[in-house]
């Protein structure tokens, strides 16, 4: 491999391993612009990605299993939602609770058709084989070393950075949205000025969650359905709970974000052939210990929190004011 | 017709336990449900998971054993965690303060064991895995009372910071790395139960009570204690309470904070200790998640010590029996122990409403509301 490959195969594997955090991130931020802190991420995308992909296979069809994950993540949500908005159970408890039991639920689907010799192969479904084939946007595509890297990607990509777009364009720029926001930040005065409270929290974490889900099949996707004892979500959910403060609660910087814990999670993997490649400008790489790079996402996150709670009111933090706290109507 | 949704006050004791008790039951109901699709007889099953397949088993003292190495970290953790809830301090940092512990209580072991008697080694390891601990839970609070910082947040990513760090040491061959065994060419953890080992005395047949677990009991009497008959324990009340209420009663509340949040990391320090020093061996997954349950163990117990021991209690049975009846089903995976957890759980979670609310007919002529 001659060595521009090697960077342009860089830049696309910083993308394509890293979208599902992408759809994890954009799923918490709307299901915490409701101010609800669903600590169940890990869980719902699991659930979503062993489900989505098992319907998919079944199916042989790319669409089916994208519908499946969205429903069971949904579905998730909809279980966190009875129990957290109308039950008034703890968040937190909840949330962990949703992880343990997403996780339960992926590894006894997973095992009992693994032992039963009916785990699908991805290999044995044609169209969704294809349907996960890069699709290379013209023009913009023949670039040389980064146009192969950035824009000829699986159809799932575009569909992340489009639906973290429209969440964007939703939250800052419609009514609706807006409506999300002022719930999030002060529900007792959402509810006096009249929007439903409850009806908005149920919608938006169940849709939000349903988003996560759809991570979730995508990681299936590009494990190719190899099951076994490593969960495929194998700790994204968590470190899109950390995106979502990296990005300041904003899908658009979301985006940005995915990249910048992307570029450290895909120098893990690519760091020794960069190394090799590229002796003398970045053969340093080599000498960086793994682990430096799983823990930096949560480093970095360490840090931002406290530099935001630094600077106090000064900062304008997309901290949802009514985060973690249930709403409960007759104690405003 | 609807209804509204009403604060009750006191729910009395009977009235809470059927709600439980229906809870679980009904979880329990769904997961024969699943046991019957995959072909196996649940009361067969669940006969095996609860009594985790003691009866008629020559070595089931050992079967015991095993499940109090699993009991004594998950109730220690979910007592120290309870010290922490209580004062509204969400430290979801238990997995990250365990780790720190066990590391904390490993170096002891390689660095001092060799050269010391074995009763000051483990005394050592103990206290140096409650201060590392206790210093690292103690990073979110300092931040929380001086500047506010989530803790929720905060502590949930100091967890993922340990573990890498455990990772880190457990996967690094090098020369400075002691953890290690030398003559391995992989790396794999040092075995160290013959420098260091909590004692164990023989009750009757082949059983071995561990000191730990005594000690696991003391503590959390000593937890109890603490949070019903002292100041400071009155202190982490009201603090929990009301903030406001706290100050104006001319307490120090970020001292009490600081404190308490040291003290609930440390326990859990000692938990890992405990953990260490009767597994005689450091691994990544050294946790088994206590930190994470522990955090459930607590609230379902309503942070009341004694429940925390009896649900932790009942939380191992799941998981280690669990373990036992999927030797014997071979088509129904251990995770089924997870997936039932989360059931019972939720059903839970939900029958506590009813305890804390009631459903009330909205009346005629009255304005629906909620």
């Amino acid at each position: 491999m001659d060595k521009l490959s090697i960077i342009t195969s860089f830049i696309h594997s910083i993308i394509v391993m890293n979208i599902p955090l992408l759809y994890g991130t954009v799923g918490e931020i709307l299901v915490e612009k409701s101010g609800s802190l669903n600590l169940g991420v890990e869980g719902t995308m699991a659930v979503g990605a062993v489900i989505g992909y098992i319907c998919g296979c079944w199916a042989n069809s790319l669409g089916v299993g994208i519908l499946t994950a969205f429903v069971m993540g949904a579905l998730c949500g909809l279980i966190f939602a009875v129990l957290t908005v109308s039950l008034q159970a703890n968040q937190n408890i909840t949330g962990l609770t949703l992880t343990t039991f997403g996780l339960g639920v992926y590894f006894f689907v997973g095992n009992a058709l693994r032992s039963a010799k009916a785990f699908p192969t991805m290999n044995d479904y044609d169209s969704i084989r294809a349907g996960f084939e890069d699709i290379p946007i013209p023009l913009l595509s023949k670039i040389p070393v980064i146009g192969p890297g950035l824009f000829s990607h699986n159809i799932l990509v575009y569909l992340g950075i489009a639906i973290a777009v429209l969440v964007w364009w939703y939250l800052k720029h419609t009514s609706p949205g807006l409506r999300l926001r002022s719930i999030g930040e002060n529900p007792a005065a959402a509810d006096s000025v009249g929007i439903s409270v409850n009806r908005n929290k149920y919608l938006h974490i169940c849709l939000g969650c349903g988003i996560m889900g759809i991570g979730g099949y995508y990681m299936s996707l590009y494990m190719s359905g190899s099951f076994n004892s490593n969960c495929w979500i194998n700790g994204y959910g968590w470190i899109a709970v950390a995106l979502v403060i990296f990005a300041n609660w904003n899908p658009a910087l979301a985006i940005v974000g995915t990249f910048v814990f992307g570029f450290f999670n895909t120098l893990r993997v690519s760091g020794p052939s960069l190394a090799v490649a590229f002796p003398g400008a970045l053969g340093w790489l080599a000498g960086i210990p793994t682990q430096l790079y799983q823990a930096l996402p949560f480093i970095i996150t360490a840090i931002v929190l406290v530099v935001t709670s630094l600077r106090g009111n000064k900062f304008s933090s997309g901290l949802p004011a009514a985060l973690g706290l249930n709403y409960f109507r007759e104690e405003r | 017709m609807g209804f509204h949704i009403v604060k009750r006050e006191n729910c009395p004791w009977w009235q809470r336990l059927i709600l439980y008790v229906a809870a679980v039951l009904i979880a329990l109901g769904l997961g024969a449900v699943v046991l019957l699709f995959m072909g196996v007889d649940p009361i067969e099953y669940y006969y095996q998971m609860f009594t985790m397949g003691t009866v008629g088993n020559r070595i089931a003292y050992k079967t015991f054993m095993n499940y109090l190495k699993e009991f004594v970290p998950l109730a220690l953790t979910a007592t120290a965690l309870s010290l922490a809830f209580k004062m509204r301090f969400w430290n979801i940092g238990g997995e990250g303060q365990f780790i720190m512990g066990s590391i904390a209580a490993a170096f002891v072991v390689f660095r001092f064991g060799p050269v010391l008697p074995m009763w000051l080694t483990l005394v050592l390891m103990c206290l140096a895995a409650m201060l590392v601990a206790g210093l690292y839970g103690s990073i979110a609070g300092v931040l929380k009372v001086k500047f506010g910082t989530n803790e929720t947040l905060l502590t949930l990513m100091l967890n993922y910071v340990a573990l890498y760090v455990l990772n880190f040491i457990g996967e690094t061959k090098a020369d400075w790395n002691f953890f290690l065994q030398e003559q391995s060419a992989r790396p794999v953890f040092k075995n160290f139960s013959s420098i260091a080992a909590f004692p164990q005395f023989a009750l009757g047949g082949k059983f071995q009570l561990n000191l730990c677990v005594i000690l696991t009991f003391a503590v959390g009497a000593l937890v109890f204690i603490y949070l019903k008959y002292t100041k400071q324990g009155y202190e982490v009340s009201v603090v929990g309470d009301s903030l406001g209420s706290a100050r104006y009663a001319g307490m120090k509340t970020g001292w009490v904070i600081l404190r308490t949040v040291f003290l609930s990391a440390a326990l859990i320090g000692l938990a890992a200790a405990f953990k260490v020093g009767t597994a005689g061996v450091l691994s990544t997954s050294i946790t088994d998640d206590v930190g994470w349950t522990g955090i459930t163990v607590a609230w379902l117990a309503q942070l009341y010590t004694p429940m925390i021991f009896l649900v932790s209690a009942l939380i191992c049975v799941l998981q280690h029996g669990s373990m036992v009846a999927a030797a014997t089903f071979s088509q129904v995976d251990s995770s089924f122990a997870n997936m039932l957890q989360g059931a019972i759980l939720f059903l839970v979670l939900a029958a506590d409403f009813y305890t804390r609310f009631r459903l009330a007919r909205v009346k005629k002529g009255e304005k629906k509301n909620g």
